[in-house]
């Protein structure tokens, strides 16, 4: 086990009838110490039933669910590790009678339907189509899926900041500078959300803004449930709290005089996630309901170098005035190449030379960019693949969509289910092989399915058997590409023979009978796993959400899935529940995924310097993250120098948390032009060219 | 090292303030204002979050300027490239939405949509308007034109008529910042309205729904967009402000008034800004909102400190003093005074003596001006005349320049046929076909890598494409023959994938080893490599495909814009075709390469283009893709009254449709009502059709003389101007080279051998 420092050892110590604040920035040891308490809260003999630990996002849980699951802690009932999402839908779930009449759904009698971000999108598509065709939002450009996202983003805004849903088009338009003209969107996209809601009130379907303000509204204020959550749980463990939404925290604020003990944990300076309504204002209010607070400041990651480097480029960040230090260069190195390719041959170059020269494990390096396009995920996997460097990329908010290892499922289901009446595309199919098959080059992909496919055949598209194909073919293809393709193909018509499953059921099978085997291509690969992982979750949601509705109009789940998934409808996007299993393998991925994961590592790179991506927020003409939260005064209008407030506290902030979860080393590299071939000069550029100018000149060169 | 003669020195001592400058052709004004910038950032005139702001008309002036400025600073910034912007007017414009795009009702990813698309949009709702509105058509058509002519070649008249009043309705209503909504508005009160307004109002509101749609905006989006933005958020204009203190205008004489406003504001009245241009260059008025009067006007601002770049080391003295004579005559003695003002001083003057880049100097006979001939007569007569003079001049560059596209294909063509050796810089760039060649053939080989045939081909393009590389980076190509010889063993190869992917133990390279000299080898192991890397590539997106494509093999940024705007161009198709999959892709790609597609980007010129590298080649190209270019000999074709007509009442017009009854310039028609809404000038709606196209022909007539001066100084050393008599052989010499002509016979008179003064 860790040794602790004697503060965290300390607090482990308290007493169980304290309740604690517990203040810090990030790798000071506090997630460490809260671990610490709850295995001698439990080896202390209080019961796991009676403890809740709490986290704004269940990644941000994974500590304390390692924790528990250690066989050398005594046995007994389980611990219960949720976001207060999950609190709210199970308590909804089993209190269901008494508020299903007073929320207002039409069928109390009948169960709840829980939704999922993309199962709602899924109906409030039905509900906003015919509202398009009355010219509902005539007057923007913005495609739809993006268009029921923002929808969805401002229900989801009322019910965690705790405003009325038809209050949002006011709050909007008062902050706005635009026309009047324009104004009228928000309206309408008021009018989307309370459709949608009456919808969902009509159905028994819950979303989860609906779930939240179920549970904030009712349940919580209901005797009976806040008899039973105050019995149950009589310990609270509350990870991350800044990282919450204000309704959150009002909740917590009214519950937490009745635990016994409970342990706030406070990340100073985070609040990452504003841009979904975190409020780490509206977490100190907590504070004060505490017994005692204690704070941890020491840092057990971060070398006095990339202190040095982290106070400066705050500094610099916030143009404040600042000053050269010796140590910085000791924990910055950068690169400046013209293009992007030669910029990842020099990350390929260096991380090979870091792990292989310098035995730095694979998993302490990180490449950080603000977005992973596919063109740099692939530039940067190629290289290292090619230098035998293990990689894996990490980007949850990519549609599934467009992942290979979905399109390869997908298009094996398709062929699977002649019944659905659909064909694949030819070159979708190649492809599929291609993902399915380990070891199948282009060329011979190509030949394997120009001669066995048959899209046209009696019974749906399908393959031939490669026994059938001519010997000197089978050659050139070669007999164990050949053999293992013909295990899949068999696997495939030992299904067809049979009834069939459900989708889920089926992808689930097929990964594991065939392409999770030797010979296959999802064998050891982390990344198609997690896809698969994601997918088989996603098809299990929009089966329960939707497959009632569907059955009764004849239509199959599977079907509609794949035609959703085709249209962009279903992108599986947001799910931002993720485990951090990236041992033994370099990480890329987008710098808000990584500050997510919580985890330091010794080298980071940061890519694409130059990108405006690093300073601002995603904007979104429907909503907007920062006029719909607590901190902004209702009638006030959203002006430029709030924009750029906001854009610099971000990036700081962002920049603070990268580098205090970097031990050793940041490398930059900075590409003049970028793949739409112009040059770039975001802010965080600017930023490290004040620093270098800085050092330059205490280097005593005036300019270089 | 840059040494500025005494009229640079006095635009580089600049200190602040508004400051505008004429620059006659060939004055330097690039490298003059490259170094002004250069100069300006050198003094530490900036904070560390500033930068000089350089706006100039093309992409490929915005690399030129970049890598001028960087060498000038070599030494002096710590990240390359910090401290100046240098965009084109879309570019910036796409920079400030970029910023703010809340500010204009616009989310973080908004599309540009791409010019094929927009004319493709176009197309389809002019032909919802005519299938509408046949009576109408029928009414308006001639009657002598209409019983001679097929059925189908009418209906693509109309086609195009339509599409170029509603294209002209929709660019000028952006840039009156009038949405299709508000024109409705302003009419509503009218019973009926004139057909070009219904068709222009319908047009354009189609066109909006379906940008709307796409989530996208077109170019004149971009510029409108900027301007509201920086007029809503007066916090953001001041933050903009801030950043740029200083901002350099190039070719400034084609802005459009909002393009200048953008620029005021970012300026502020008591802000920096130097303008660079030549009014007398002022050649995109008909197709653009441009207007050099702007410029004009800017220029006799009693605020603004106005200056002249009037030395030219360009051309030779003769040349000089025609294109000289050109403005005097239209100044002067033009017979229409409406059009004395399309050329206007300042003067070219030679360089002054010592000066770093001495005029040319006169030869015998440099300036030719050709009798009468018929159109084929002008054509054979310039080939063979051209023909005759590269065997004695292999070290020169030549161009030959037509006003229309077609007619310079043609030539071109016969030039080919005669094995002469030329180049053509025409509508799709010969950079963009290039491009599109190479990724089409790479694609074909993702979608068949097992087809021999395309495998050869793709090696071919390929293997052209490095040569004509090496020889731009004046490297040593691959000799034909080795090129040759890798292509015909690959030809042999029955079982590709034994080269493209071998197995152990069964190598194709390997087998060839015996046979095939060891440079043959190298390059086929050479393009293995590079059919390896793609083949793992085909699973990406595929616009993310084409980038990483673009990534592996293009080195020049003007080329991966070009890409960047390939492949968006491939991803709205994907958008709008989700059944498409790479094989249709890649025919996409072979209509931009084969150019039956206009593939526009940001700009009419997308890729640097060196005449310089050329030598020895007859280049082929039209006046307006020559302008900023320069050869040793030109050929000017075409200079009749067609072509550059008068206002006389005999020249004819391209403008005006022949085929109408009454025959009329209906886009000046539409344009002219278009105003009229704009000033709630109703009554205007209906008033008798003419005016406008009477008006719309001073406008042309004086285009196209500022285009004939642009013809002029692109010449060095040698200059001949060729007309003819048109396709009903009954077009007349134009009046100004007529004027030309009797000019430059005096002077011959005069004293034939002395160079001119």
């Amino acid at each position: 086990m860790f040794n602790l420092s004697p503060a965290q050892q300390a607090l482990v110590d308290q007493p169980f009838s304290q309740r604690i604040w517990l203040e810090g920035p990030p790798g000071t040891g506090k997630t460490t110490a809260a671990v610490a308490r709850l295995r001698a809260a439990l080896e202390n003999g209080i019961p796991g039933d009676s403890i809740l630990v709490l986290a704004p996002l269940r990644t941000l849980a994974q500590p304390y669910t390692t924790a528990v699951r250690d066989p050398a802690l005594p046995s007994g009932s389980p611990v219960t590790i949720v976001t207060l999402g999950g609190l709210a839908q199970r308590n909804i779930d089993l209190f269901w009678p008494y508020v299903a009449e007073s929320a207002g759904f039409s069928h109390p009698e009948l169960p709840p339907t829980f939704l999922t971000l993309e199962t709602a999108q899924y109906y409030l598509a039905h509900v906003i189509q015919p509202l398009l065709e009355e010219n509902f939002f005539d007057s923007i450009r913005l495609d739809t899926n993006r268009l029921y996202s923002q929808v969805l983003d401002n229900l989801n805004k009322a019910a965690l900041v705790g405003f009325e849903v038809n209050t949002i088009a006011e709050r909007l338009k008062s902050a706005s500078l635009g026309k009047p003209a324009e104004l009228h969107l928000y309206e309408q996209a008021q009018e989307c959300a309370l459709r949608f809601r009456q919808y969902c009130l009509e159905n028994n379907l819950l979303d989860f803004s609906l779930q939240m303000e179920i549970f904030q509204k009712l349940l919580w204020p209901h005797p009976a449930v806040r008899a039973h959550l105050s019995a149950q749980y009589r310990h609270l463990f509350y990870e991350n709290v800044e990282e919450d939404a204000p309704v959150v925290h009002d909740i917590v604020s009214s519950w937490l005089g009745e635990f016994e003990s409970a342990l706030l944990v406070y990340d100073r300076g985070g609040g990452y996630r504003a841009f979904l309504g975190a409020d780490p204002l509206s977490a100190e209010q907590l504070n004060p309901a505490c017994d005692q607070e204690i704070f941890f400041n020491d840092s057990w990651v971060v070398s006095p170098a990339v202190e040095a480097l982290r106070a400066t480029l705050e500094a610099s960040v916030r143009q404040q005035d600042f000053s050269a230090s010796p140590l910085i260069p000791e924990a910055l190195e950068f690169n400046f190449s013209r293009f992007m390719p030669q910029s990842a041959d020099w990350i390929a170059e260096q991380i090979r030379a870091l792990v292989q020269e310098q035995d730095v494990p694979p998993e302490e390096i990180v490449v950080l960019a603000p977005f992973l396009s596919d063109g740099l995920r692939f530039a940067l996997s190629q290289r290292l693949q090619a230098a035998g460097i293990p990689v894996r990329s990490h980007r949850p908010s990519r549609s599934l969509r467009a992942e290979n290892a979905t399109q390869c499922l997908l298009t094996l289901a398709v062929l699977a289910h002649p019944a659905w009446g659909l064909t694949p595309r030819e070159l979708e199919v190649r492809s599929a092989l291609q993902q399915a098959v380990e070891g199948l080059d282009l060329p011979r992909a190509h030949l394997l399915y120009s001669i066995t496919f048959r899209k046209n055949a009696w019974n749906g598209p399908g393959f031939t058997s490669f026994e059938k194909i001519q010997p000197e073919m089978q050659e050139r293809i070669t007999f164990e590409v050949g053999r293992r393709f013909e295990h899949l193909r068999g696997w495939l018509m030992n299904y067809l023979g049979g009834p069939p499953v459900e989708l889920d059921v089926f992808i689930s099978r097929l990964f594991g009978e065939v392409l999770s085997q030797p010979g296959f291509g999802f064998h050891n690969s982390f990344d198609n796993a997690a896809v698969t992982a994601r997918l088989i979750e996603s098809i299990r949601k929009f089966r329960l959400a939707a497959g009632a509705a569907l059955q009764d109009s004849g239509r199959s789940v599977g079907q509609e899935y794949v035609e959703m998934v085709a249209q962009g409808l279903i992108a599986a996007q947001y799910t931002q529940e993720w485990q951090d299993d990236s041992a033994g393998a370099v990480l890329l991925a987008p710098a808000f995924t990584f500050l997510m994961m919580n985890r330091p590592v010794r080298f980071q790179f940061w890519v694409d310097v130059g990108s405006r991506g690093w300073f601002e927020r995603l904007y979104q003409p429907l909503t907007h993250p920062l006029v719909l939260s607590r901190r902004w005064t209702p009638g006030k209008v959203w002006t430029d120098a709030d924009e750029e407030i906001n854009n610099r506290q971000t990036l700081a902030r962002l920049t603070n948390g990268l580098l205090l979860r970097c031990r050793e080393r940041i490398a930059l590299s900075v590409n003049a032009i970028n793949e739409q071939g112009s040059e770039q000069r975001g802010p965080l550029l600017f930023a490290f060219q004040r620093i270098f100018r800085r050092q330059a000149e205490a280097e005593g060169g005036g300019r270089v | 090292m840059f040494n500025p003669r005494p009229s640079q020195v006095e635009v580089l001592n600049y200190e602040s303030g508004w400051m505008g400058v004429s620059a006659v052709p060939g004055s330097g004004k690039t490298h003059t204002l490259s170094s002004l910038a250069a100069r300006l950032i050198a003094e530490d005139r900036l904070a560390e979050e500033q930068e000089i702001l350089i706006v100039t008309l093309v992409n490929s002036a915005v690399d030129n300027f970049s890598s001028r400025i960087a060498s000038f600073l070599r030494g002096v910034n710590l990240i390359p490239g910090m401290g100046y912007r240098v965009r084109t007017l879309h570019g910036l414009a796409y920079d400030i939405i970029r910023e703010r795009p809340d500010l204009v009702g616009l989310g973080t990813q908004f599309g540009v949509i791409e010019e094929r698309e927009r004319s493709r949009l176009l197309m389809s709702s002019a032909n919802a308007w005519i299938r509408a509105n046949i009576e109408l058509i029928q009414s308006l058509t001639r009657a002598e034109t209409d019983a001679s002519t097929p059925r189908f070649k009418q209906e693509e008249r109309w086609n195009k008529l339509v599409v170029e009043v509603g294209s002209a309705w929709i660019r000028k209503a952006k840039d009156l910042q009038l949405s299709p909504a508000q024109i409705e508005e302003a009419l509503s009160a009218l019973p009926e309205r004139p057909w070009v307004v219904d068709l222009g109002c319908k047009m354009y509101a189609d066109f909006e729904r379906a940008l709307r749609m796409r989530g996208e905006l077109d170019f004149d989006d971009l510029i409108q967009l900027a301007l509201e933005a920086i007029q809503r958020d007066p916090e953001f204009l001041a933050r903009l402000r801030h950043r740029w203190p200083y901002i350099l205008e190039d070719e400034a004489q084609d802005s459009s008034r909002l393009q200048e406003e953008i620029l005021r504001l970012l300026s502020g009245p008591n802000g920096n800004w130097v303008r660079v241009g030549d009014p007398n260059q002022a050649i995109y008025e008909t197709f653009t909102t441009a207007n050099p009067q702007y410029l004009r006007n800017f220029l006799r601002d009693p605020h603004v400190r106005a200056l002249t770049l009037p030395n030219s080391g360009r051309s030779a003295r003769r040349i000089l003093d025609l294109a000289n004579h050109l403005i005097e005559w239209t100044l002067e003695e033009h017979p229409v005074p409406e059009l004395r003002e399309a050329l206007a001083p300042p003067y070219i003057f030679p360089t002054p003596p010592g000066d770093p880049q001495p005029n040319p100097p006169d030869t015998p006979n440099n300036i030719y001006i050709s009798r009468k001939r018929t159109s084929d007569e002008e054509l054979t007569g310039i080939q063979n005349n051209v023909q005759k003079w590269l065997a004695d001049h292999p070290h020169q560059t030549v161009a030959v320049l037509f006003t229309s596209n077609s007619r310079a294909f043609e030539f071109f063509q016969n030039l080919v046929q005669a094995d002469i050796p030329c180049v053509e810089l025409l509508q799709s760039s010969a950079a963009t076909r290039d491009t599109a060649v190479l990724l089409h053939h790479i694609l074909t080989f993702l979608v068949e890598p097992t087809n021999i045939k395309k495998l050869v081909s793709l090696y071919t393009a390929w293997g052209k494409f490095l040569d004509q590389q090496a020889e731009l980076n004046q490297n040593l190509p691959v000799p034909p023959e080795i090129r040759q010889a890798a292509a015909k063993a690959l030809a042999a190869c029955n079982r590709p994938e034994r080269y493209i992917q071998p197995a152990a133990f069964d190598d194709w390279l390997h087998d060839q080893e015996p046979h095939l000299p060891p440079p043959v080898l190298t390059d086929l192991a050479l393009f293995r490599e590079r059919l390896a890397h793609w083949a793992q590539a085909v699973s990406l997106p595929v616009d993310q495909l084409v980038l990483t494509l673009a990534q592996d093999l293009f080195s020049d940024p003007a080329e991966l814009a070009l890409t960047h705007k390939i492949a968006q161009a491939l991803q709205a198709q994907g958008r709008f075709n989700p059944e498409w999959d790479l094989r249709d892709y890649a025919a996409f790609l072979q209509n931009i390469a084969m150019q039956r597609q206009k593939f526009l980007g940001l700009s009419e010129q997308d890729t640097g283009f060196d005449p310089d590298q050329y030598p020895g080649k007859v280049l082929v190209t039209t006046y307006h893709k020559a302008k900023g270019l320069e050869w040793d000999r030109v050929y000017l074709t075409g200079v009749n009254n067609y072509d550059f007509p008068s206002a006389q009442s005999f020249d004819e017009y391209q403008s005006e449709s022949y085929f109408t009854e009454p025959r009329l310039n209906w886009v000046a028609e539409a344009l002219q009502r278009l105003d009229a809404v704009a000033q709630n000038d109703l009554a205007a709606l209906f008033m008798e059709e003419g005016p406008a196209t009477q008006e719309a022909r001073y406008s042309i007539s004086g285009e196209r003389l500022r285009l004939l001066y642009v013809g002029i100084t692109r010449a060095r050393r040698e200059l001949l101007i060729f007309w003819n008599t048109g396709r009903r052989k009954n077009c007349l010499q134009a009046l100004p080279l007529a004027a030309l002509e009797s000019y430059w016979r005096s002077q011959m008179e005069e004293d034939p051998h002395a160079p001119s003064a």
